[in-house]
């Protein structure tokens, strides 16, 4: 506890001054800014704005990304509440009982509840971070190259599992994403890979130019298909802050999504996503009135928000500690520190303790700045909100040029963009969900060095992985990703079975 | 007859023409990717050489294509949605002249000088705003060289970053 206290206190120490908290305020403003903008989410966010931090220092660039992140998760939820448009799989819950309400003229009091019920989350999540952050980089430090590899295979099959849609499809987008992650020079023997002969392809595909292609020109390839139909809410906002009876209906949602939102996150393999669903649908069991819920809840936007936000936070835990993204954003966030020079995982924290603590602390700064520069915004959101699309994409596809090509001043990523957004508006066509994609995308390169690392130390033996002597962790997580597995394929084959024939 | 019979009776059709699409997808990127890595030496278990991991993820792949095809023909499921191309040409095009004029390119005798992001700017919201259907081009018009400004302003000038404005009108 002192040890974690004073480890606080280094960060504040670091995010207190006045540079950081200007970067930590612009970027929850930005965050925001684009992030609620209907169909942006987070991910597409993150990609869009990852060159406007290329000018500071990691430390800086971090704090101010951290705060992008924030602010595009609550940009989400503002969308999703006021325009029934969810930026990303965990705003859809709050689209259920946030619009209802905004639609009864009570969006203040919705926008309000999520801001407050984010915070507290947020703030919780920020000291399980400082709380677990030592320990398990401790525990981290104990990982061999065997370790490694079996947590990141179990990672992985928790993404599959919870990929939306179907499991066969999400199989096959993390087997692309490791494909994808194999282009490039090989690491040991120096030989160029699957590049086509193409000479900027020799370092590998760059993460940015994946994730900005999937996911902010395809988004905008869909959103073209069809003709706009914005149910942006007409009603009065109202009334922000929520008044007693509304915050005593809450209170209670608010601390067990934080506490659900909190423990999923830390799941490698996006268990983050699972938060809000979980949350919403505790709050409708324990409900005395269930059928309250989809007609304007209170407690239907403050739970799952919370969840969500603490989610959204804890699962940097993962990230910091073991170096392993459990989700697209996160896979990005890992972008975003190999540009800075820094390789995540457990030697952040021993090498680079202000940067790693000053992170944390910015995490609750961002958070207090969400309240506090967003309640007084809503106006200027619901302003942003009316922008016709015929504008909005232009502006996106600029903002993206822009920033593709200051990621190595190289035109000819710009070109792979435009190129991988025709393959990510191909995968959307196909049914494939590209978020797992990313995800396999980035630990593909860190699986391929562990499994060779860990096979050179074994001989070329593949028992290493599971020798329950002398190495019960990796078995461990194996049977993990195995029962994980198991569960979600059985009554998947056997539904399937039934469901056959029918029409 | 129940329906399940009728249906059984139909015997293999395609019944999701998004999953036969899908996997054909996959099948078709699996083999591009074992024929660029066929010369690639597979290594030992010990030694893993460079084209042990494209192509064992590469029959990965090929193989969660080919069930994904076959159970097409067995399980319903969704249609194939016609592709909006117009979106495709627009916003992709827009994109690609972005990155040709930024920094001028040479293809053959055409030499085309770094136009830098006054015309690259104005280049890819006009070409790829077009995309939209209720586009109107004195608002577009407008909206490009506002937001070509804009941007300028901020990322030339707010955050520093080494992008060419004009290099053969200002030198900059």
């Amino acid at each position: 506890m002192a040890e974690m206290m004073s480890h606080l206190a280094v960060g504040f120490g670091v995010a207190f001054t006045f540079q950081n908290i200007l970067l930590c305020f612009t970027g929850c403003l930005v965050g925001t800014l684009i992030g609620v903008l209907p169909g942006v989410g987070p991910t597409a966010t993150i990609a869009m704005l990852l060159p406007i931090t290329f000018g500071l220092d990691p430390t800086g660039a971090l704090i101010m990304l951290a705060g992008i992140y924030y602010g595009a998760q609550y940009g989400g939820s503002t969308t999703a509440i006021l325009v029934n448009i969810p930026g990303e799989a965990t705003a859809v819950v709050t689209t259920l009982d946030g619009h209802q309400m905004a639609k009864q003229g009570r969006a203040g009091i919705a926008l309000g509840t999520a801001a407050l019920g984010s915070f507290f989350a947020g703030t919780v999540a920020t000291m399980v971070i400082a709380a677990l952050g030592a320990p398990l980089t401790r525990l981290a430090l104990l990982f061999g190259p065997a370790e490694y590899f079996s947590l990141m295979v179990m990672g992985l099959c928790f993404a599959v599992v919870l990929a939306r849609g179907s499991i066969l499809k999400a199989f096959c987008m993390i087997a692309l994403g490791l494909l994808l992650s194999t282009v490039g020079t090989d690491l040991e023997t120096g030989q160029e890979r699957l590049t086509f002969g193409i000479a900027s392809l020799s370092d590998g595909i760059d993460v940015a130019v994946l994730g900005m292609g999937v996911f902010g020109f395809a988004e905008v390839l869909r959103n073209l298909e069809t003709p706009e139909a914005r149910d942006v809410v007409r009603a009065k906002i109202g009334r922000l802050l929520p008044n007693w009876s509304d915050i005593k209906q809450s209170i209670n949602p608010v601390l067990r999504g934080t506490g659900i939102g909190a423990i999923l996150g830390i799941l490698p393999g996006n268990g983050a996503v699972l938060g809000p669903f979980a949350s919403y649908t505790v709050e409708k069991k324990i409900a005395d009135d269930p059928s309250r819920f989809g007609k304007g809840a209170i407690e239907g936007v403050a739970g799952p928000e919370s969840a969500n936000n603490a989610g959204a936070q804890t699962a940097f835990i993962p990230l910091l500690t073991l170096g392993i993204p459990p989700n697209a954003v996160m896979a990005l966030m890992v972008g975003a520190m190999t540009i800075h020079g820094i390789i995540p995982g457990p030697q952040v924290m021993t090498k680079n303790p202000e940067l790693f603590w000053g992170m944390i602390a910015s995490m609750w700064i961002g958070n207090l700045m969400l309240l506090v520069i967003n309640l007084p915004l809503v106006g200027l959101w619901v302003k942003l909100l009316q922008v016709p699309y015929r504008l909005m994409f232009p502006a996106i596809l600029i903002f993206c040029c822009i920033g593709i090509y200051s990621v190595n001043n190289q035109p000819a990523d710009v070109a792979f963009t435009a190129l991988f957004g025709l393959f990510g508006y191909a995968l959307i066509k196909l049914g494939f969900e590209p978020a797992p994609m990313l995800l396999g995308f980035v630990l593909g390169k860190l699986m391929e060095e562990k499994l060779r690392q860990a096979l050179i130390i074994s001989r070329g033996s593949f028992y290493t992985f599971i020798d329950y002597q002398n190495r019960p962790i990796s078995l461990g997580l194996l049977i993990v990703a195995a029962i994980v597995l198991a569960i979600a394929l059985l009554p998947a084959i056997s539904k399937k079975r039934d469901e056959v024939f029918t029409e | 007859m129940s329906l399940n019979q009728i249906e059984r009776a139909q015997g293999l059709r395609v019944r999701s023409t998004q999953d036969m699409w899908a996997g054909v997808f996959m099948i078709v990127f699996a083999c591009v990717a074992v024929f660029m890595a066929w010369d690639l030496p597979m290594g030992s278990l010990r030694q893993i050489g460079a084209g042990m991991l494209p192509k064992s993820i590469a029959t990965i792949c090929g193989a969660l294509g080919v069930i994904l095809a076959l159970s097409s023909l067995r399980y319903h499921g969704e249609a194939l949605t016609p592709w909006s191309w117009r979106a495709v040409v627009h916003v992709l095009g827009g994109t690609v002249l972005f990155a040709l004029a930024i920094r001028g390119f040479d293809l053959g005798p055409i030499h085309v000088p770094s136009l830098g992001l006054v015309i690259a700017g104005p280049l890819v919201v006009l070409f790829s705003g077009m995309a939209a259907s209720d586009r109107s081009l004195k608002e577009l018009v407008i909206f490009a060289a506002v937001m070509t400004f804009g941007c300028a302003l901020l990322f030339k000038y707010g955050l520093g970053l080494p992008i060419p404005l004009a290099p053969w009108l200002l030198g900059i």
